[in-house]
């Protein structure tokens, strides 16, 4: 059985507003690293919210390990597996001092003392903040918030963390550390990551991309997969990686390489050996 | 506008009204403002003022900080003084009659006391609870001191967990008021010039924006809460236990001690206690 599962699933805010997700069905396996692209208000936000239990389909049901998120009894339980990370970390830090926040799910979970103290260390030396344990929240930078934000989800030990756009307000090197936590959870700690994005540097990353419009999934299957269909992407007013439109640039002016390229030093090497084998002919 | 916000006036330090349980402190205030209202009597006035240059000598705070909180204060204090000492109708000889103005021996007494009882309250409140108690001990002192009222239904956790949010936001929605001052500012909006009413006026393109900001953040918030677990007071544990000791136990004997003398000695004056001592010895 899939952790995740969501089964038709249809959504609206209210009932007389147009559905914002529509027929959804979708299976996210344990331990899988899946990133989710789609251009502005296109819905990702909303699945998101669904598929950790925070809203509820108006139509059809998700599943989290077995568990109906529409199941009120369940949904501690749906909570304590599921947790997500918000774009905004100024909007999801609770405590004033930095280890109090840190503290704040494992807390609610009703854990002994000894055993937050455990988490929240393990859990500030696991975003590298070690060092500012006891500073003001209100004094960190907006980066350094949104790694106190994701140590906070880390303390609870959730079997799946989705990220909206956590990464949204950090400068290069500070997201290129996160999406490196984020690929060190899911393969070392084995937690399956949900990564809503609009970099598409981040999404290659994954095992998995989902691509969203108006609501629906317009495309599901591997970076590769995804990043061959160039003109399907640009008709969503999506890019590719540049790495992959450089390949299909040159593929349209009729060399024949192949496409779904996404890393540069792969593309090196076929450009390399396609340049020397023109030569040879 | 808001340049100079310092958050709360916590200063860290390590003296013996810091490490005493904040619990303990809170029930000394309430004893502390028994006494300084209550003292009377030159004698038990005498004892309260002493007591108070004890709980500032022992906090450590710095004399400077000291004269700074009271600063805002000296037009209030002076006109309370004035008050007592022109107004009040003594009996016997006034010690001074000049025009219009006459002074008794008495307003002398009433001034003088006023002024160390104001002073006292401001001070000594000061340094017992803001200047030594952070924020966080500060709420969990009163869900704790509070908690008995859980009993018959008042949400003692609910309102303490309101405080320390309300306590967490303040700088995060200062920052908001600069930004939103600033953006109506580019939009040649005026807030310095004009009448009161035209000022008051002026604000209102940041009060609304703020507040339309505030509810939006609230929600954000209360998901993001929801996603870690939080689920009311109920079963929730604490990373930071307050402890008090033998020592703090003591500490509030005393003061009790002191407060009980001060109800005493407001029945007895200076010459009554002369007399007694010379029938003893
Ligand atoms: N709380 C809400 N109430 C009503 N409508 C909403 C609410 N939140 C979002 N919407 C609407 O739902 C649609 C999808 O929004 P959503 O936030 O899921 O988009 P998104 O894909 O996350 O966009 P972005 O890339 O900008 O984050 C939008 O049309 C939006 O106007
Ligand atoms: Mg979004």
């Amino acid at each position: 059985m899939s952790f995740i599962e969501a089964r038709g699933v249809e959504f609206s805010y209210s009932p007389d507003e147009e559905k914002v997700i529509k027929n959804i069905d979708l299976k996210i396996e344990k331990g899988s690293y899946v990133a989710i692209l789609g251009h502005n208000g296109c819905g990702k936000s909303t699945l998101a919210k669904l598929l950790c239990g925070i809203l509820t389909p108006t139509e059809g049901q998700i599943l989290i390990d077995g568990a109906d998120t529409a199941d009120e009894e369940k949904s501690f339980e749906i909570r304590k597996k599921c947790g997500m990370v918000f774009q905004n970390p100024d909007n999801q830090l609770v405590a004033s001092v930095v280890e109090e926040d840190v503290a704040f799910a494992p807390e609610n979970l009703g854990l002994p003392r000894d055993e937050i103290r455990k988490r929240v260390d393990m859990a500030l030396a696991t975003v590298d903040m070690t060092e500012y344990k006891e500073h003001a929240t209100y004094k960190l930078s907006g980066g350094q918030k949104q790694r106190i934000a994701i140590a906070g989800m880390l303390a609870m030990s959730p079997e799946c963390i989705i990220f909206d756009e956590a990464t949204a307000m950090l400068d290069p090197t500070g997201r290129k550390e996160i999406v490196a936590a984020m690929k060190r959870l899911n393969s070392e700690i084995g937690i399956t990551v949900v990564t809503i994005t609009h970099y598409m540097n981040e999404a290659v990353e994954a095992d998995r991309i989902i691509v969203m419009n108006k609501g629906e999934i317009i495309a599901d299957g591997t970076p590769k997969e995804i990043f061959s269909e160039v003109e399907k992407l640009q008709s969503v007013s999506l890019a590719v990686p540049q790495v992959a439109e450089l390949m299909y640039l040159l593929e349209q002016d009729g060399h024949p390489l192949p496409r779904g390229v996404l890393h540069a030093m792969e593309a090196a090497d076929l450009l390399e050996a396609y340049i020397k084998g023109a030569k040879n002919d | 506008m808001l340049k100079d916000v310092t958050f709360g006036q916590y200063y860290p330090g390590n003296s013996l009204l810091h490490r005493t349980d904040p619990r303990i402190k809170m029930l000394i205030l309430i004893e502390y403002l028994v006494l300084v209202l209550v003292a009377n009597s030159e004698i038990a006035a005498l004892l309260s003022l002493a007591f108070t240059v004890f709980l500032i000598a022992v906090s450590g705070v710095r004399f400077g900080i000291l004269i700074k909180s009271v600063k805002p204060l000296i037009f209030v204090l002076a006109f309370t003084a004035i008050i007592n000492l022109f107004f009040t109708v003594g009996e016997g000889e006034p010690l001074l009659n000049w025009g219009f103005i006459t002074i008794y021996a008495n307003g002398v007494r009433n001034a003088i006391m006023m002024l160390l009882r104001l002073l006292s309250l401001v001070l000594g409140t000061s340094v017992l609870i803001s200047f030594t108690t952070s924020p966080l001990e500060l709420t969990d002192a009163i869900e704790a001191l509070l908690s008995p009222l859980k009993k018959i239904k008042v949400p003692v956790h609910e309102f303490a967990m309101m405080m320390s949010i309300a306590l967490r936001f303040i700088p995060t929605l200062i920052e908001e008021t600069n930004k939103i001052i600033s953006a109506q500012k580019a939009r040649c909006a005026d807030f310095e010039s004009g009448n009161l009413l035209k000022r008051i006026k002026a604000l209102i393109p940041i009060l609304i924006p703020l507040f339309v900001s505030a509810v939006r953040r609230a929600e954000e918030l209360a998901d993001a809460m929801e996603c870690r677990c939080y689920n009311g007071g109920e079963g929730r544990t604490k990373l930071k236990v307050m402890k008090s000791r033998p020592a703090d136990y003591a500490f509030l004997l005393a003061v009790t001690v002191l407060t009980v003398a001060v109800f005493f000695l407001n029945n007895i004056s200076v010459s009554e206690i002369i007399n007694l001592c010379k029938a003893i010895f």
